[in-house]
């Protein structure tokens, strides 16, 4: 074993992938699409089955050869699959998951137990004539295209030599009537074989006790006869020359031979999506060398500003060329982090399936624009926001068979997830046709929860009104299930996607469905921001809020409530003093316009210094929640400088 | 010695079998994941001797066995198989594989094997 471990890593990075294939592929089976989903299935299980043999991790090999033979069968149409065959295969795919997990962490796979499901594989294998032990391959060729090397044709056979040989392959030769052909072969290259026994076609149905006798007529000498039948797992090979008189009648020429079910062309499509990944670096060592980059940027920008303080020409054009290795290097960087959405995609039919099946719903599921791609500490956050709007698709939002009858509606519901980059960010998409979210029922759920007063609740729109399902504590379901309802609302989603410095959007129609929108940035630790000085203090303004530096014009401002506003060119804008942050400034000149979402305000500054690439670095726990700063950038000039966090502050 | 093309759809085996040829002395010209790369790599980088995993996408292993024999007849291809696999080997050596090898690798199994056809 200790000779493999240096392939454990490999060996499990390599058998999820093939993991995820073969469960991807299972799931399609259930919608029918065949063919190729076998074949995937058949590659991926007979991949697992050799790589688990290799490390010998001989339980793991066990149950993947079980699965392996049922496949055969159904490859070579001696058997169909049913939804019972379907879900048991998926019960095994979670053992090899689990197998998985226990080989990651340092095991070999014993400490499942598959044998209960092994067995009733088999059963099956029996039950559909299979002979478990042979399982015989059906990736097949036209028959056209074989054909065995003919020795020299009749006529050449003049001043030749016939030779007797008798060939014994080892004792231990796994495939020992292969290794007989291939002597064979040989053999062929050199002469004309007059005879042999057995006889190729019994050698090819496997009917060969280990000595193959021949005659073979050559011109090519005793020595080169002997070497050709040589080889490895051959033991001995005895030659003699045969007399004129001898030679026994040519009875049993080998050289026909058939090809093999030549219909089941293995399709070769299908796979275009698949591709080898063949760099495999520890997540860790990643991030720390993206932590020595964003020192880099850090330091790059603190030369700048000497640079340009002691105005050093020859400095000042050194440091550019420093500023473009940086800024390639982090480029680089970004991209190395960037892993598709695949990588959580692909997990979420089976969720799909598993919940649509526990509430008997039917749901289509579509997943479209996997492979765009996210930096792998934004994918890290996504995944468990995720998995709860897909559990919430289809657990609240697709209704029953039957009531999607009577609205009118096809049986099967239909959800989309979808991804594409959109600028600056990437767009997932979670559509589904169901029942929509009932405003009516949200408000009074609402109302009956304490989050807002009945007079609110008449005045507010459609669209605060769909906000509040994200308030703490609200669920609309009308019992918890043990699906979707785990105590954690969609409170926790929308936490989860802003601290991604993402944002979530819903619309939805009433029987008609919702539409989930989750805008992320792509990459998290790098961003623009303008650096603007109010009080003397300086900040940091995320530049992907910012939609407008306008002058501040005293006179325009309007005094509402307790509140500020501004005109600005026919609209009303909020003003928004940072004096609990910096403390209130009275030469505030400028402007700077931010929006979240369709929500605009504007913030008073004195300066604006200009436009940076930072590095944010998040607050640490002990400071705790600090609404308004997402995190704190260190600036060239070595000054620690917080971060607004635009989406809180509106 | 020789120059040796490994094509087989995972890296795992590739760096397996890799790591048993070097210890043999042997060269990688290249890695192919799959037939049809297995095909193209052939053609480019000409190696001494190819080893062929069987089951593999776009193209499988007899399929670009046969492509590879009707680029160059004299190419050395070692089928690599598992037990149970019988019929697809022999299918492969009618269609000129010179040996092969079965999974899981034992090293001076391997290693004999890609002599002897190296030297055939």
């Amino acid at each position: 074993m200790s000779e493999f471990e240096a392939y454990r890593g490999l060996f499990v990075a390599e058998s999820r992938e093939n993991h995820e294939n073969l469960v991807k592929n299972l799931l399609l089976l259930e919608l029918g699409s065949y063919q190729n989903a076998i074949d995937e299935i058949f590659r991926s299980i007979h991949t697992l089955k050799g790589a688990s043999a290799s490390m010998g991790f001989s339980t793991m090999e066990h149950l993947c050869h079980t699965m392996e033979d049922v496949f055969s069968l159904i490859r070579s149409g001696a058997a169909s699959i049913s939804p019972d065959l379907v879900d048991l295969l998926l019960t095994c795919s979670d053992l090899i998951e689990q197998m998985l997990d226990d080989i990651e962490s340092g095991g070999d796979s014993s400490s499942k137990n598959p044998d209960r499901e092994i067995a009733v594989l088999r059963q099956w294998i029996e039950q559909h004539g299979g002979k478990p032990k042979e399982n015989r391959e059906t990736v097949a060729i036209p028959a056209d295209a074989i054909e065995l090397k003919e020795g020299p044709q009749l006529e050449e056979r003049e001043g030749r030599q016939e030779f007797e040989m008798r060939i014994t392959v080892a004792q231990e030769c796994v495939m020992k009537d292969v290794r007989a052909m291939l002597a064979l072969g040989n053999l062929k290259a050199l002469g004309t074989i007059i005879s042999v026994q057995p006889t190729l076609d019994a050698i090819e149905e496997g009917n060969f006790n280990g000595i193959l006798q021949l005659v073979i007529e050559s011109d090519a000498g005793e020595e080169s006869l002997k070497t050709a039948a040589s080889g490895t797992e051959i033991s001995d090979v005895e030659i003699r020359v045969v007399q004129e008189q001898e030679i026994p009648a040519p009875d049993i020429i080998p050289d026909t031979i058939k090809a093999v079910d030549p219909d089941k062309k293995q399709s070769s499509q299908g796979d275009k999506t698949r591709e080898i990944k063949n760099l495999r670096v520890d997540i860790h060592q990643l991030d720390h060398i993206m932590n020595l980059v964003e020192d880099l940027v850090i330091n790059r920008g603190r030369l700048k500003q000497i640079a340009e303080k002691h105005k050093i020409k020859e400095m000042d054009e050194a440091i550019g060329m420093v500023d473009r290795s940086v800024s390639e290097l982090q480029n680089q960087m970004m991209i190395i982090r960037m892993i598709p959405l695949n990588h959580i995609f692909n997990r979420l039919p089976r969720v799909v399936r598993d919940v649509a099946q526990h509430d008997n719903k039917e749901v289509e599921f579509v997943i479209e624009g996997g492979e765009t791609e996210l930096d792998r500490s934004v994918m890290d956050g996504l995944n468990d926001p995720l998995l709860h709007l897909i559990r919430n698709a289809v657990n609240h939002g697709i209704e029953s068979p039957d009531a999607r009858k009577k609205a009118g509606k096809t049986q099967k519901g239909y959800i989309r997830l979808s991804a594409h980059r959109d600028r600056d960010n990437v767009i997932i998409e979670l559509v589904d046709d169901g029942a929509g979210i009932n405003v009516g029922k949200v408000k009074a759920k609402a109302i009956e929860k304490g989050l807002i007063t009945q007079e609110v609740a008449e005045t507010i729109t459609t669209e605060e009104v769909i906000d509040l399902i994200f308030q703490p504590g609200f669920s609309t379901a009308d019992k918890i299930s043990d699906i979707s309802g785990r105590g954690v609302g969609l409170d926790v989603v929308k936490k989860s996607i802003e601290a991604l410095k993402g944002t979530i959007r819903v619309e939805t129609t009433l029987g008609k469905g919702s539409k989930f929108e989750l805008l992320l940035p792509p990459t998290m630790a790098i961003v623009d921001v303008m650096i603007v000085s109010v009080n003397g203090k300086r900040l940091g303004i995320p530049i992907s809020s910012i939609v407008e530096v306008a002058n501040f014009r005293k006179e325009a401002t309007h005094h509402i409530g307790k509140g500020e506003a501004i005109l600005l060119r026919n609209e009303v804008l909020q003003i928004l003093a940072l004096n609990d942050l910096v403390g209130a400034s009275d030469s505030c000149e400028i402007l700077i316009v931010v929006q979240y979402q369709k929500r605009k305000c504007c913030i008073p500054v004195d300066v604006v210094e200009g436009k940076q690439e930072v590095v944010v670095k998040p607050l640490s726990s002990f400071i705790g929640n600090t609404r308004g700063v997402s995190g704190v950038t260190i600036l060239g000039d070595g000054y620690i400088v917080p971060v607004l966090d635009v989406n809180t502050i509106i | 010695m020789g120059k040796i093309l490994i094509v087989d759809d995972t890296l795992f085996m590739r760096t397996l079998l890799k790591n048993i040829l070097f210890s043999g002395g042997h060269t990688i010209a290249g890695e192919a994941g799959d037939g049809d790369d297995g095909v193209a790599k052939y053609k480019e980088l000409k190696p001494d001797l190819v080893t062929m995993d069987i089951v593999m996408p776009k193209l499988n292993g007899i399929e670009a066995l046969k492509a590879i024999k009707e680029f160059d007849p004299a190419a050395k291809i070692v089928m690599c198989t598992a037990v149970g696999q019988e019929q697809m080997v022999k299918l492969a050596i009618k269609s000129g594989a010179k040996g092969y090898i079965i999974k899981p690798f034992q090293a001076p199994k391997v290693l004999e094997e890609v002599k002897n056809v190296l030297a055939s």
